[in-house]
C-alpha cells in the first residue's frame, strides 16, 4: 500500500499546476458561459429565437448537441456541455498517456518496475489519480453551476455527468498506451478517439428528428456509439436522468481490463502496434534539411489542415442561416461584437470562423518554429548542421514547412468553405468571400512564424513556452478583449487584432502590409542572430 | 588542396564558458595528416566541447581553431563537406528508419558516386550487423552509434571527428569498428577520436593528446608517453637487508609484500638498476612493462598535479604507479 501511495503522491506532485489549471479553467468557463448566458439571452422568445435557428441549420447542432426545450438551464446545457466534454475526455487522456506509454518510453517507467512492486501498481495508481481527477472535475463543474444560480439536481447531474465522460476517456488513455509505441502516437490515437467521439454526436444530434415547434431533437443513433452522446442523453436539468452514464462506467470498465490484461503479458517498454519498420533507403524527397523537415512535420500538417477543412465547412454551411432569418437575430450581434467585419450576417459569420482558421494557422507557424527548437533539443540538429548545410539555410527550410503549412491550412480552409457554401446553396459571392477572408489570414500567420523564430534563436529553452503562450494570449486579446472590455492599446498588442478586414464596405489591408514587413525584420535578425549563437541543447 | 600537407586540426588556448563552469580552460591541440589521434580524458574534461568548437556548433569564448587551416567557425560549411561527424550521444529521428537516416546525411554530405556508395553501405550494414529496417526510436544506444558510424563511413572523408564513438558498442562490434577506421586512415583520412578509455586508444592511435579540465596535460606518440611511465620490478625478499634494498638506484617506492620486494623505476633508467639486481642475485625476478595507464591514471585522479608542469609530475609521484599497477 505505501508503494501505491508513493506512486500516486508522486502522480500528483507532477501534474498538482497543471491539472488545477485546467479544473479552474474549466469551472471559469462553466460560470461564465452561464452568466453571459443569462445577460444575453435572458427571455424565452430570445431563447426560442435562437434555438429555432439552430435546429434549422445542422451545423449548429454539430457543434453544440440536441436542444431540449427553450428553458435556460437546457439552453446552458445546449450551449456548453459538448464542449466541456470533449475537453474532459482531452484532459484525460493525455494525463493516461502522460503517466503511462511517456514514461515507458523514456525508460522511467523501468526504474519503477524494477523495485519489487506488483506489475499492476503504476497503472492503478496512474487510473486512481484519473478518478480523484474527475471526481475534482464533477465537483468543480457542479459548484460552478450551482453558484451561477441554476438548479441544484441539474448542477449535479451536469458534473457527474462530465467526470463519468471524463473516466470513458481516462480508459481510452490507459488502453492507447497499450496499444502504441510512442506517447505521440498514444496521444494522436486517444485524443483522435475524442474528437472522433465529439463528431459522432454530431452527426447523430444532427441527423436527430426535430420536433414540431424547432426547440428539442431527439438524437439518432450515431450519438449512442460516443460515450460524449452519453452523458447529453442524461439530459441534466430536463430529463435529469442518470441511467445513460451506465454506460460510461460500463466502456471505461471493459477498456480498464484489456488495458490491465495487455499489461501483464507484454514487456515494459513495448506494444501491441508500432513495430517500428519501414523503409530501409530513403526516397529520393529525403535528401536535404528541407526534405527533413517537411518529412518531420507533415502528419501534424495534416493534422491542422484537417481541423481547418471542418471549421471551413462550418463557416461555408453557415451561410443558411443568413437566408433564413435577416440580420436582426440576436446572432448577428453576438458575431459583430467579434468581429466587426462583414455586412450580411453570413460574411459576419465567415469572418468569425476564419479567424479561428487563422489562429489554427499561426498554430502551425508557431508549431514549425517549436519542430527546429525541438530538433536542436534532442541533438539531431547536430548532425544536419555537423554536414555542409548552413545555419541559415537549415532554419530557413524550417520556416519554409512553416509557410506551406500555413498556406495548405488556410487554402484548406477557404476550399472547404466554398464547397460547403455550395452544398447548401449559400447566397453568391461566398467563394469569393472565402477565399479573401483566408487571405487575410496570412499575414498574422507569417508574423507569428518569424516572431516565435526570433525567440528560438535568442532564448531557445523557452521557444515552447512563450511560442504557444504569445499565441494564446494574442487569440484571447483579438477575439475576446473587445468584449471583456480591455483597452484599446492592450488589444492592440495582438496580430489577431491586426488582420485586414477583407469583407464588408470597409475593406481594409494595411494591417497585412505592416504585419508582413514586421515578420520580414523579424526573419532577417533571427537568421542573422542565428550564426553568432551555439548550437546546443540545453 | 590547401592545407593538405599541413596541420589538420590546430587549436590554440581554446576556452569555452558556460557560465561560471570553465569546460575549456586554454585547450591546444595539434593533428597531423594521416594519423589517428586519441583524444584522452576524464568525463567532463571537454573532449566534446571542443569537437563542438571543431564543428563550428559552438563558438569559442577565447582563442581559436582551425581546420584544413580554415576557421572552424566562418569557414564552417567549407570544413564540412571534408569531414565526418560522429556525435557521442547519437539521437536519431524516431520516425525515421536507421536505413533513412543514413541515407539522409549520407546526401547531405554528398554522395559523389551511387554505385560506390551503395557497395559500401551494404558492406557496412554488413559488419555492423545493423538493420536498417527500424524506426530510429526503437534502436538502442548501440545501435544508434552504428547508423551514425555507417553513416560516416559510408561516404569518404578527409577527417573523422568520433566522439567516444564504441561507448555503447559490444567487443565483437570494437573490433569491426577499428577495423573499418584502420580503411578508411589507409584510405587518406585523418581521425580525432576521443575517448576516456586508454586501452580503446592504445589500440588505435598513433598519437594521444591527453586532456584534464579544459587543459592539454600531455601529447606525443604512445612510444614517447611510455617514456614517461615507470616500469615495476619485483623479486623474492629472502636472504635481503634493508641496506640491500637502499643501494638500488634509482628505484622509488620501495615495498616488502608477502615475502616479495617491489619498487618502480623510470622506463630510461631501469638499465642502471639491472646490474645491482645482477649482484644481489636476486630470485624470480619479473620486470612488468610500463603501462600508459599509470600516466593516464595520474591524470585522472590528481588534482595537486595541475600546478606542476606534466613531465616533472611523472617522476615526484610514484605512490600512484601502484594504485594504477593493480588496476590493470
Ligand atoms: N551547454 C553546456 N552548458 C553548461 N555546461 C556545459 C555545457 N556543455 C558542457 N558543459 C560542461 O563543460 C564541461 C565539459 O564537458 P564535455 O565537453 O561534454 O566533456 P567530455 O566530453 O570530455 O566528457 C563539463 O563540466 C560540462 O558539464
Ligand atoms: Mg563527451
Amino acid at each position: 500500500m505505501t508503494g501505491l501511495g508513493s506512486l500516486l503522491r508522486q502522480r500528483i506532485r507532477r501534474d498538482r499546476v497543471q491539472v488545477l489549471s485546467w479544473l479552474l479553467a474549466i469551472g471559469a468557463l462553466v460560470f461564465f458561459a452561464a452568466t453571459a448566458l443569462e445577460d444575453n439571452f435572458g427571455g424565452q422568445a430570445q431563447r426560442e429565437v435562437l434555438l429555432r435557428l439552430a435546429t434549422a441549420n445542422p451545423a449548429i447542432v454539430v457543434l453544440r448537441g440536441p436542444p431540449q426545450g427553450a428553458d435556460f438551464d437546457a439552453l446552458f446545457i445546449f450551449s456548453i456541455f459538448a464542449f466541456l466534454g470533449l475537453l474532459a475526455g482531452l484532459v484525460n487522456t493525455f494525463l493516461a498517456v502522460r503517466h503511462f506509454r511517456a514514461e515507458e518510453e523514456t525508460g522511467r517507467a523501468e526504474l519503477v518496475a524494477a523495485t519489487p512492486i506488483p506489475r499492476l501498481l503504476p497503472l492503478t495508481a496512474t487510473l486512481l489519480w484519473g478518478l480523484i481527477v474527475n471526481l475534482l472535475l464533477a465537483l468543480m463543474v457542479s459548484g460552478c453551476c450551482v453558484a451561477a444560480g441554476l438548479d441544484v439536481a441539474g448542477s449535479i447531474l451536469t458534473g457527474v455527468a462530465l467526470g463519468a465522460i471524463g473516466i470513458s476517456f481516462l480508459a481510452v488513455g490507459l488502453l492507447a498506451s497499450e496499444l502504441m509505441l510512442t506517447s505521440r502516437a498514444a496521444n494522436g490515437i486517444a485524443a483522435g478517439t475524442v474528437v472522433l467521439a465529439y463528431l459522432a454526436r454530431g452527426v447523430g444530434d444532427a441527423l436527430g428528428a426535430v420536433s414540431d415547434d424547432g426547440l428539442f431533437v431527439t438524437s439518432a443513433w450515431p450519438s449512442w456509439l460516443s460515450p460524449i452522446g452519453w452523458g447529453l442523453a442524461s439530459h441534466p436539468f430536463t430529463a435529469n436522468d442518470a441511467t445513460p452514464l451506465v454506460l460510461n462506467v460500463g466502456l471505461a470498465t471493459v477498456l480498464v481490463a484489456s488495458a490491465c490484461l495487455l499489461h501483464v503479458r507484454r514487456d515494459s517498454g513495448a506494444s501491441v502496434f508500432g513495430a517500428g519498420r519501414g523503409r530501409a533507403t530513403a526516397r529520393a524527397t529525403l535528401s536535404g534539411s528541407l526534405g527533413l523537415a517537411w518529412r518531420l512535420q507533415w502528419p501534424s500538417v495534416i493534422g491542422w489542415a484537417l481541423g481547418a477543412a471542418l471549421l471551413g465547412a462550418f463557416g461555408g454551411a453557415l451561410g443558411t442561416i443568413a437566408g433564413s432569418d435577416g440580420a436582426t437575430n440576436p446572432i448577428a450581434e453576438q458575431l459583430r461584437a467579434l468581429s466587426g467585419d462583414g455586412e450580411s450576417l453570413s460574411q459576419a459569420f465567415l469572418s468569425v470562423i476564419f479567424t479561428a482558421v487563422g489562429i489554427l494557422a499561426a498554430g502551425c507557424a508557431v508549431q514549425a518554429v517549436i519542430r527546429a527548437r525541438q530538433e536542436e533539443a534532442v541533438t539531431t540538429a547536430e548532425l544536419v548542421l555537423a554536414a555542409p548545410v548552413r545555419r541559415v539555410r537549415w532554419l530557413a527550410d524550417y520556416l519554409a514547412v512553416g509557410i506551406a503549412a500555413v498556406l495548405i491550412v488556410l487554402i484548406v480552409a477557404a476550399v472547404a468553405a466554398s464547397l460547403s457554401a455550395a452544398a447548401v446553396d449559400a447566397e453568391e459571392g461566398a467563394a469569393r468571400d472565402a477565399f479573401a477572408s483566408a487571405l487575410a489570414q496570412l499575414p498574422a500567420a507569417l508574423l507569428y512564424l518569424s516572431l516565435v523564430a526570433l525567440v528560438f534563436v535568442l532564448w531557445p529553452r523557452f521557444t515552447a513556452p512563450v511560442g504557444w503562450g504569445v499565441l494564446v494570449a494574442g487569440a484571447f486579446l483579438g477575439l475576446f478583449g473587445k468584449l471583456v472590455g480591455l483597452p484599446e492599446w492592450a488589444e492592440n498588442l495582438s496580430p489577431f487584432s491586426h488582420t485586414p478586414v477583407a469583407l464588408g464596405t470597409e475593406v481594409d489591408w494595411s494591417g497585412g502590409f505592416v504585419m508582413i514587413a514586421l515578420a520580414l525584420v523579424a526573419g532577417v535578425g533571427a537568421s542573422v542572430l542565428l550564426e553568432r549563437r551555439d548550437i546546443a541543447s540545453m | 588542396m590547401f592545407g593538405f600537407m599541413s596541420t589538420v586540426i590546430q587549436a590554440r588556448n581554446l576556452q569555452k564558458h558556460f557560465g561560471r563552469v570553465h569546460a575549456l580552460d586554454g585547450l591546444d591541440l595539434d593533428v597531423q595528416p594521416g594519423e589517428i589521434h586519441g583524444f584522452l580524458g576524464p568525463n567532463g574534461a571537454g573532449k566534446s566541447t571542443t569537437i563542438r568548437i571543431l564543428l563550428g556548433l559552438a563558438r569559442p569564448t577565447g582563442g581559436e581553431a582551425t581546420v584544413f587551416g580554415q576557421n572552424s567557425r566562418t569557414d564552417a560549411v567549407s570544413i564540412h563537406c571534408r569531414l565526418a561527424y560522429v556525435p557521442g550521444d547519437v539521437s536519431l529521428w524516431p520516425n525515421l528508419t536507421g536505413g533513412e537516416a543514413i541515407d539522409l546525411l549520407s546526401r547531405l554530405r554528398g554522395i559523389r558516386s551511387r554505385d560506390e556508395y551503395d557497395r559500401r553501405k551494404r558492406h557496412l550494414l554488413d559488419v555492423f550487423e545493423l538493420d536498417p529496417s527500424k524506426k530510429g526510436r526503437t534502436y538502442s544506444k548501440g545501435n544508434r552509434q552504428k547508423v551514425a558510424l555507417v553513416a560516416a563511413f559510408a561516404v569518404p572523408a578527409e577527417l573523422y571527428l568520433l566522439d567516444e564513438p564504441t561507448s555503447g558498442l559490444d567487443p565483437l562490434m570494437e573490433a569491426v569498428f577499428r577495423r573499418e577506421l584502420s580503411e578508411r586512415v589507409a584510405d587518406g583520412g585523418t581521425v580525432l577520436l576521443s575517448s576516456h578509455i586508454l586501452s580503446e586508444v592504445e589500440q588505435l592511435c598513433s598519437r594521444v593528446s591527453i586532456i584534464r579540465a579544459g587543459r592539454r596535460v600531455e601529447e606525443g606518440s604512445l612510444a614517447e608517453l611510455r617514456r614517461l611511465t615507470r616500469t615495476e620490478v619485483s623479486f623474492s625478499a629472502a636472504n635481503l637487508t634493508e641496506a640491500d634494498l637502499a643501494g638500488i638506484p634509482a628505484a622509488r617506492d620501495v615495498r616488502i609484500d608477502s615475502g616479495r620486494v617491489a619498487f618502480t623505476v623510470d622506463s630510461a633508467t631501469l638499465l642502471e638498476a639491472l646490474p645491482v639486481l645482477a649482484a644481489l642475485r636476486v630470485e624470480g625476478l619479473t620486470i612488468t612493462p610500463p603501462s600508459l595507464e599509470e600516466l593516464f591514471l595520474r591524470h585522472y585522479g590528481l588534482d595537486r598535479n595541475d600546478a606542476q608542469p606534466p613531465t616533472a609530475a611523472v617522476a615526484a609521484e610514484p605512490a600512484h604507479a601502484r594504485h594504477a599497477r593493480s588496476g590493470r
